[in-house]
């Protein structure tokens, strides 16, 4: 009788096996019953492991299939004096147990079973292997004799039991961790080492080491996909033989030659073993014949991040020549754990990578924005009779403006305006490397489309190289015969005012890095008593205002004509003229450099 | 396993189990005892010691035969156990459970 029974102190167990069948289950179940009762479990509570033991095995046997159908249910029923645990072990494909457990909609004829059973029972774990499942189910037993105190419910006796029961719980819960989960330190000691170190390769290399000692297998090799490329290359390999060519993944609808990519593109777990050889033709099959073991896809979320692949030499294990398991479903769940662990490193890592370039681009910028202003003279020579002033400014991204001006003699000078198209370090590169050329062809100087000639014959294959190119413009200055040699590089006009008007000059040229042999032109310019020169680059007339208009060229000529007409040094025009650009561009962004020279005189 | 017919009324009782061993011929024989008269099923489950999900699926279909017969199912005087398996899946909404 089971009233008269009592809860055994130690454990005992009851071990069944069944065929999968409807019928069977039933009568295990009433074994079942007999034993529990036996150990002073009450009816009520009889009735449910009943009920949740049923609804388990009559899971397996729905979901056993042809081979599974013919493969028996084991059974182990786990009595102790705080709980019962039922382990039903099953053969069978299993299913997939649903990340959310909720009763289906009122009319539908099936789907209660999980809600059941997760219901009757405290917790419920299932492990999912290949032909082989484990269905946990544990339930406590009510504290003996628990009658409702009559005392209040905050007295310090009822507080000191709740703490020895949840002692009690949080001991079996650290227990169970520890002792059934492997993988569970291994990962912890490694997501704090992942922090340290920034080598994903070592250590995805040491992670699947340990793996391996695990799931007792062999050799493994990792496959991801890198950034912006659709093949699967080897991150690391349990030997340098293993890391094998890319693999690229197929044209939709061919099939695929490798196993891994065959994981890759279903997103679902290939066994190979005895009964499913490797492909014949598959990279794997040459690296590491007669193996059996898994390639597992690793998925982030709904990103495909690679595959894992295990596994062991079938001709030395009996059992799995036999077609007997290659990893057991404890073994496959620690690989499902490990896999979905390298996905959030791999991840992580990427992530990282991602600002640490992101931080380098900035001081990339920062560099360069240092060369630039290093290269811009700070006090300008001057000429008898003529006042000079250079005006830049950066937009945020660095382009390659930038002016100079070069004192030939007492009465001569070489002005220098330029645009290098492209930004960054390169742009600055370049930028200085002009600057240079420029200053070291002093014989040159006074022939500005001869010294252009003579640095794009120097510059053009490092400029082609890069697909970059400058425009430039050269203006060699004569204070004595008030006179002006202009030669430009696919450059903006210079433009000269005065009582006459306003006349722009453009002598043609491309632009330095497009042919390797471009002729230019020297243009000369009489520079009228009172005159005005500019020189300047496209970031002025492509100023842009608030309603996005560009300035255009027109209106800075007619400033020019306006600045002529006023009897003000160059230093006041520039100031003057940077207020107009300001003013124009007012609740804007600069896009782009502005930079120019004006000359009064 | 008994089942009688009463005008509308088609009644099931001594139903030791209703789990998934029986229930599709438990369903199937109750569909076949009805004739074109009755559109109510009243099925005592005061002998029931064991339902399950499949015999919950088939109680809702034999509520859905009703229902296309604008009758209804009703259960009569469940064991404290099933009434506890039909309230933990809110099957109370669905059926009339009466106790008499």
């Amino acid at each position: 009788m089971p009233g008269n029974s009592a809860a055994s102190p130690r454990s005992v167990i009851l071990r069944l096996s069944l065929a999968c069948n409807l019928a069977e289950v039933r009568i295990a179940a009433q074994t079942v019953r007999g034993f529990l009762a036996e150990q002073a479990w009450l009816p009520d509570e009889l009735m449910a492991f009943d009920l949740a033991l049923v609804e388990a095995c009559n899971n397996a046997v729905k979901y056993a299939g042809e081979s599974g159908a013919c493969q028996p249910i084991h059974l182990e029923v786990i009595s102790e004096a705080s709980q019962v645990e039922f382990r039903i072990h099953d053969h069978t494909p299993g299913f997939d147990w649903p990340e959310k457990i909720e009763l289906p909609e009122p009319d539908s004829e099936s789907g209660r079973g999980l809600y059941l059973i997760t219901s009757l029972m405290d917790s419920v774990s299932y492990f999912r292997g290949r032909e082989e499942n484990l269905l946990t189910m544990r339930k406590a037993r009510p504290v003996q004799g628990e009658v409702a105190p009559p005392e209040s419910p905050y007295s310090l006796e009822n507080y000191a039991r709740k703490l020895a029961e949840n002692e009690h719980v949080i001991s079996e819960m650290v227990e169970e961790l520890s002792s059934c989960y492997e993988s569970l330190s291994a990962i912890f000691r490694y997501s704090t080492d992942s922090g340290k170190a920034g080598n994903l390769k070592e250590f995805a290399q040491r992670l699947l080491q340990d793996l391996l000692q695990i799931v007792d297998a062999e050799w493994f090799i990792l496959r991801l996909i890198p950034k912006g490329e659709s093949k699967l290359t080897v991150l690391a390999a349990s030997e340098p033989a293993m890391e094998l060519e890319p693999l690229t993944f197929p044209t939709t609808g061919k099939p695929s030659a490798s196993m891994e990519m065959e994981a890759a593109v279903s997103r679902q777990r290939v066994w190979f073993d005895a009964q499913r050889p490797m492909l014949a033709d598959g990279p794997l099959k040459k690296a590491k014949p007669g193996s059996a073991g898994l390639v597992h896809p690793i998925l982030l979320g709904d990103q495909l991040m690679g595959t894992l692949t295990l596994g062991k030499a079938a001709f030395q294990n009996p059992s799995l020549v036999d077609g007997g398991l290659v990893f057991t479903a404890g073994q496959t769940n620690v690989i499902n754990t490990f896999a979905d662990f390298l996905a959030i490193q791999i991840a992580n890592a990427r992530f990282q990578e991602e600002q640490f370039s992101r931080r380098l681009v900035t001081h990339e910028l920062e560099i360069a924005n240092n060369i630039q202003r290093s290269l811009l003279i700070t006090s300008l020579p001057q000429l008898p009779g003529f006042s000079l002033a250079a005006f830049c400014r950066s937009a945020h991204e660095v382009g390659g403006d930038f002016y100079d001006v070069l004192k030939i003699n007492e009465h001569s000078l070489l002005l220098v305006i330029a645009d290098v198209m492209g930004k960054g370090i390169p742009a600055a590169m370049f930028a200085a490397i002009l600057r240079t050329l420029l200053r070291a062809s002093p014989e040159l100087t006074h022939q500005p489309a001869a010294l252009l000639e003579r640095v794009n014959r120097l510059l053009f294959p490092e400029l082609s190289g890069v697909d970059m190119f400058i425009t430039a413009q050269l203006a060699f200055v004569d204070a004595k015969d008030r006179k002006l040699t202009v030669a430009s590089a696919g450059h903006c006009p210079l433009a000269v005012a005065s009582a006459a008007g306003v006349k722009t000059f453009s002598p043609e040229g491309m632009p330095l890095g497009i042919l390797p042999d471009t002729t230019f032109h020297d243009e000369t310019v009489e520079l009228p008593e009172n005159c005005r020169v500019l020189l300047y680059t496209d970031g002025l007339t492509e100023a842009l205002n608030a309603e996005g208009h560009y300035l255009g060229q027109q209106p800075l000529m007619d400033w020019l004509k306006r600045a002529s007409a006023s009897n003000q040094p160059a230093e006041q025009l520039k100031q003057e003229l940077a207020l107009e650009l300001e003013k124009y561009q007012a609740n804007t962004v600069l896009n782009d450099d502005q930079t120019f020279l004006i000359m009064s005189g | 396993m008994k089942m009688q017919i009463q005008g509308e009324t088609l009644r099931i009782s001594e139903v030791k189990e209703l789990g998934a061993a029986n229930s599709n011929d438990f369903r199937d024989k109750a569909r076949a005892a009805l004739t074109g008269e009755q559109k109510n099923i009243e099925i005592d489950l005061s002998q029931t010691m064991f339902l399950d999900s499949c015999g919950l699926g088939t109680l809702i279909s034999l509520h859905k035969t009703t229902c296309s017969r604008n009758g209804m199912v009703r259960l009569l005087n469940p064991t404290p156990g099933v009434q506890q398996i039909l309230e933990l899946t809110r099957m109370h909404r669905i059926f009339e459970i009466v106790k008499i």
